[in-house]
């Protein structure tokens, strides 16, 4: 494998989840300084922004399954801000990507806070997405209905 | 009987109110015809002193929040609502709301 390969990979996770919302009309950029947010998605007439975060992995693939693991800080997911983070979540398997999971900061935290949503070790968030015939889902969680959810990026058409 | 959570997020020019999921749809079930809010954002000039007018806020703040109408028995389904800092978790405030 690539030396560096999983700059290589976020990057073109990044590239793959901006492309999706331009086609959806929506306008993308990437901060000069990587602080946390991972692109900004922009409604340009009236100047609508959302935050994005984009969380790529590699498939660890089982007996019809795979499934990608994710980090994400705890601190940021916390943080309840007038404009809330999407995190989008996707996994290179077998030389695709998967369709986006997204999932809005509040459900998150909510997830973390009510159902022991993945695990916790020193201010880290560790999530385990297992896909199979049956769905998506994390720690007994069904996340089906988050799949390609762009609910809160309509297509913009003028 | 629960209480009420509303997470509270300073930044330097205000403070974000908001619900959590859990307690949204708690609002809704208790009040079908409720239209609690996701968040409020209360923007201060930068530097202003609007500290002390914190406590004062919360109360003006949390009707709006949960969307419910002034006649609703609020009281009969909690007893008091806490506005906790969304970063550490600690809580800031208590408003108990009359029997």
């Amino acid at each position: 494998m690539k030396k560096h390969y999983h700059l290589y990979l976020g990057k073109a996770g990044h590239l793959a989840v901006m492309s999706e919302f331009l086609i959806r009309g929506w306008n993308v950029a990437i901060p000069e300084v990587d602080i946390g947010d991972d692109i900004f998605v922009v409604q340009d007439d009236i100047g609508t922004l959302n935050r994005v975060q984009v969380k790529t992995a590699t498939s660890n693939v089982k007996k019809g399954s795979f499934s990608g693991r994710f980090n994400l800080p705890l601190l940021q997911l916390r943080r309840i801000s007038p404009i809330l983070f999407h995190y989008v979540f996707i996994v290179r398997h077998k030389e695709r990507w998967t369709d986006p999971i997204i999932i809005r900061q509040d459900y998150l935290l909510n997830f973390v806070q009510s159902d022991s949503f993945g695990t916790i070790h020193k201010e880290n968030l560790s999530l385990y997405f297992s896909y199979s015939s049956n769905g998506v889902g994390c720690s007994g969680i069904d996340l089906s209905s988050f799949v390609a959810d762009y609910a809160d990026f309509p297509v913009i058409e003028e | 009987m629960e209480p009420i959570i509303i997470n509270v997020y300073k930044q330097m020019d205000g403070y974000t109110f908001s619900l959590p999921v859990s307690i949204r749809q708690r609002v809704k079930d208790w009040f079908p015809d409720a239209h609690p809010a996701n968040r409020i954002f209360v923007a201060y000039d930068i530097k202003s002193d609007f500290e002390k007018y914190y406590d004062q806020l919360e109360n003006y703040i949390y009707p709006a929040l949960l969307g419910i109408r002034s006649d609703n028995n609020l009281d009969d389904k909690v007893k008091e609502i806490q506005f906790v800092d969304s970063e550490t978790g600690n809580l800031l405030h208590t408003h108990r709301l009359a029997a």
